[in-house]
């Protein structure tokens, strides 16, 4: 009997549960998750039909082509945040380019992610009321996927990462449901493949790299997800290898659904290919689709509110994000609401960002990279000399 | 001899009996050695309540109080009069039994616990005798929480019977049990139940923290200790399970969680509890794991259904008609053609009145109850019907929401279901299918967020933990059940170890016997020939 409470004792001491919920570290596969509900969004509906604008039935090559590419982005902002393990991204900054160069560049980037954020709330509000319910006004809509967005952001980021990883269930269910119309797909429709060029490809794939900007999320929460740096990129890649095949299996599913003449009628061709499914004891299989796809967007929206709430705590020195949180939100749904259904203005503000999107997050980070890079150069001369 | 071996072995420590009550923080008043002054305070300190009895003996020279209320007079006879009668000592003061003070304080409580007190002139100690009396019902099982299966006993409302029902089924020393005075002015005794070892000492201190805060004049049931040592009191949900079956509590304590028992309720709490242990039933684990597993399922869809269907019906009756098959839309319409009001009402009117039969039948007498049920179930669904007031397919559908309520194994996570109803209503009726979407997320965004004694609420499905979902949506063969759950805060991980082995086994010698008797003929062959 002795030893055994001896050791029961001794497991006792080892095993120490961490109560402190903030700053306890996510788990790689929560990572993986947080990466995969941030990247498939809003966009995954009108994906098919913007990159069939651009290359039509070779869209999915585009689309391959992009997620060839994106790993070098990837590996860039790896390579930053692998610098400084301990820090998040916007202490990073303000170690690069001192203190208030770091914090103005923070606080940048915190505009940026609101600006993605009003804009998913645009382009969330205008689809339910295209789909769903066309005689709601914008605000309703906006207030909603915002507190949802507020609420689990108050949680911190491991009830963000514990709520990404169940919701996922979800995508198997759209994948499921994809594998269903698979019965009808017509596969003549994809051919000629590689009719449209080689520059009509590579177009495409810029316009394909859109639906992959969440990605940047890697870099603001690396330094608190568990395992070895190598790990932690290992996870990196198979996100994005998951985030790929998904998109490329709703492109194969709406190019062999749809012949390359009715896609460019139709906007939102998943939907449009539900719609005409019915079940036996269930028909517009698309409502149900979209009311799923309300939680991907909200996800993806969680994600920038993070992400701009956190840039804001760090710029202002907020002890927690909450105040923060609600703040941008209010700012969200205000400047959300003055676009509203307008298609025109709507247009113009998609264009500054993802212009914007572009910069952020392809050209500053081998900028940031290089900064760093020198910096240590001239660190290291400094302690040599 | 016996004072020569104490002498000679023995380490001359004095030892005292064990209270668990801290002795230091009680008020003291020596007695004196004046009978009239000891009686007089005592008389004083109770406000000369008529139930305190005093007996004078010895001609006026010695006293014997009880509070005749809490005394059994057999009691006080055979272990005060009848060592007397019978000559084994000569005075009751000397009777071995009795307990010796000079507090009077100390004399005070014993008179509440029901110890009669005894006190001579001239003499400074008191003696104290156990002659409490109990009026215990027996310990069957609880009306709410019936099984097929499985132990038939309850608590019940004293708690040395309620620990000795635990005590015989966990016959091992590293079950602790530590008490607690609560309520400054009831002085209600709680108890922590836990085996030592086995549950997180954290998980202890923390709860012992939290009840130890509690200032409070009394503690009138669980539902008070919960509340005050709860994590979230902003939560529809209850974050401790409370239970009056002793088998679940001993599961429970055997999971390494903690069971918190008050006097004076059978319902005891458990703590930490997450979300999915409030769809287990003890029922669980004795029937065959396939039928468990399917009981299971059923439990946790009725969760979707009872919060969810009523919403549903509303979205689409009133947003999306369009999702209803083509062969169901006339009989659809028709049923719902006639009616004046619109679904959202509709659903409101229905739901309140399922929620006023049910509170109706809770708190008349059965016979009564029923004959409610009946006239509340049956003919206001009827008449409601035929007058046009509400369409047959909602009645169908309020219906099934509150039989769906009712499977959940615990009575508060039912009441919360059925609360939850309202909300999901409403949103169904002002968004149709994303004002059910949102209402789910915030319902799942909240229940992520929840934590019960620093265990995720959702656990283990947010943090998803493969290994411990053999507990929750499905019920795995118990031997495969071999490591406590991750959310008990279990320090032993180690529940079960190779139990079926001997199946190898006999198989392994199957073969060996296969082996030989195909060797054999061979074998006896070889005798033959030779």
């Amino acid at each position: 009997m002795k030893p055994a409470s001896q050791s029961i004792n001794q497991t006792a001491e080892t095993i120490k549960p961490t109560n402190n919920t903030k700053e306890q570290k996510v788990s790689r596969r929560q990572f993986f998750y947080i990466l995969v509900q941030t990247q498939i969004g809003v966009g995954i509906l009108s994906l098919p039909n913007e990159l069939h604008a651009v290359s039509r039935q070779d869209g999915w090559i585009s689309l391959l082509v992009a997620g060839v590419v994106l790993p070098i982005v990837l590996l860039i902002l790896w390579l930053i945040a692998k610098r400084y393990e301990d820090l998040t991204f916007f202490q990073i900054n303000e170690k690069l380019f001192g203190k208030w160069g770091g914090r103005a560049f923070s606080l940048l980037y915190s505009c940026y992610f609101v600006s993605v954020g009003v804009l998913i709330v645009l382009l969330f509000g205008r689809m339910i009321s295209l789909w769903v319910l066309p005689n709601t006004p914008f605000w309703v809509m906006a207030v909603c996927i915002v507190t949802v967005g507020v609420y689990l952001t108050n949680g911190g980021l491991l009830v963000l990462a514990r709520f990404y990883t169940m919701v996922s269930l979800l995508l198997l269910l759209l994948i499921t449901l994809s594998f269903y119309s698979l019965q009808e797909a017509h596969w003549m429709y994809l051919l000629p493949i590689g009719e449209s060029g080689i520059t009509k490809i590579i177009l495409g794939a810029k316009e394909a790299l859109l639906s992959f900007f969440g990605f940047f999320v890697s870099i603001v929460i690396f330094s608190r997800v568990e395992g070895s740096v190598k790990e932690r990129f290992k996870t990196m890649l198979q996100a994005h290898f998951f985030v790929t095949f998904f998109y490329l299996l709703t492109l194969i599913i709406s190019y062999t659904f749809f012949s390359t003449k009715e896609i460019t009628f139709v906007p939102e061709p998943i939907l449009y290919m539900l719609k005409s499914f019915e079940l036996p004891f269930i028909a517009r299989i698309d409502l149900f689709f979209i009311s799923m796809w309300f939680v991907s967007v909200a996800t993806s929206f969680t994600t920038y509110l993070y992400m701009a709430g956190q840039g804001l705590k760090e710029v202002f020195r907020l002890k927690t994000a909450k105040r923060a949180n609600v703040f941008i939100s209010l700012i969200i749904v205000a400047s959300a609401s003055l676009i509203g259904y307008d298609m025109t203005k709507m247009e113009t503000f998609t264009k500054y960002v993802i212009q914007s999107g572009f910069i952020f997050t392809f050209y500053i980070p081998p900028f940031i990279l290089i900064v760093a890079l020198v910096r240590r150069r001239i660190q290291k001369e400094r302690d040599e000399g | 001899m016996g004072f020569i071996r104490r002498l000679l072995l023995g380490d001359h420590e004095k030892l005292q009996d064990r209270e668990f009550i801290n002795q230091n923080d009680e008020p003291e008043y020596p007695s004196s050695t004046k009978l009239a002054d000891n009686v007089n305070y005592l008389m004083h300190e109770f406000h000369n309540t008529n139930d305190l009895r005093i007996r004078i003996l010895n001609k006026g020279n010695a006293s014997l109080l009880y509070i005749e209320s809490l005394v059994d007079q057999g009691k006080i006879h055979e272990t005060i009069f009848r060592p007397l009668e019978f000559n084994e000592v000569d005075s009751i003061g000397e009777i071995p039994s009795a307990k010796h003070t000079l507090n009077l304080e100390e004399s005070i409580r014993g008179l509440l616990k029901g110890h009669a007190i005894y006190m001579e002139d001239g003499r400074k100690t008191i003696a104290q005798f156990a002659v409490t009396s109990s009026f215990n019902r027996s310990t069957e099982e609880p009306q709410n929480e019936k099984v097929v299966r499985g132990s038939h006993d309850g608590f019940i409302e004293n708690l040395m019977v309620n620990i000795n029902l635990i005590r015989r089924r966990i016959q091992n020393r590293d079950l602790t049990i530590k008490y607690y005075k609560l309520g400054k002015k009831t002085n209600t005794n709680v108890a922590l139940v836990f085996l030592d070892g086995v549950t997180d000492p954290e998980l202890i201190q923390e709860i012992e923290t939290r009840l130890n805060y509690i200032s409070s004049d009394m503690i009138h049931s669980p539902g008070y200790v919960e509340e005050f040592i709860e994590d979230n009191t902003k939560s529809p949900f209850p974050q401790m399970l409370n239970t009056e079956r002793p088998d679940r509590v001993v599961a429970a304590i055997m999971e390494g969680r903690v069971a918190i028992m008050t006097e004076g309720t059978p319902t005891t709490l458990i703590a930490p509890s997450t979300f999915f242990s409030f769809y287990q039933a003890s029922d669980d684990y004795n029937m065959r794991w396939f039928t468990g597993t399917f009981v299971r399922l059923i439990r946790l869809t009725s969760f979707v259904i009872a919060i969810g269907l009523p919403a549903f019906y509303i979205a689409v009756v009133s947003f999306h008609f369009e999702v209803i098959p083509d062969e169901l839309v006339i009989p659809v319409k028709q049923s719902i053609n006639e009616i004046a009001y619109p679904p959202l009402i509709e659903a409101l009117v229905m739901v309140v009145i399922i929620e006023l039969i049910r509170e109706a039948g809770i708190r008349l007498p059965q016979p009564i109850g029923q004959t409610i049920g009946i006239v509340g179930g049956l003919v206001i669904g009827d008449a409601v019907v035929r007058a046009g007031l509400v369409s047959n397919l909602m009645v169908i559908v309020v219906a099934l929401t509150a039989i769906a309520s009712f499977v959940v194994p615990s009575n508060e996570l039912s009441t919360t279901l059925r609360f939850l109803t309202f909300p999901l209503i409403f949103l169904a009726g002002t968004l149709g299918f994303i004002g059910i979407t949102f209402g789910f997320m915030m319902i799942l965004i909240h229940l992520t967020r929840l934590e019960s004694f620093g265990v995720p609420y959702l656990a283990p499905v947010a943090p998803l933990r493969f290994k411990d979902l053999k507990d929750t949506f499905i019920r795995v063969p118990i031997y495969m059940m071999n490591k406590r759950p991750r959310d008990s805060r279990a320090v032993q991980m180690e529940a079960i170890g190779p139990s079926r082995e001997w199946k190898q086994i006999e198989k392994s010698s199957q073969s060996d016997e296969a082996g030989k008797s195909i060797n054999q003929p061979d074998g006896g062959n070889n005798k033959t020939d030779k």
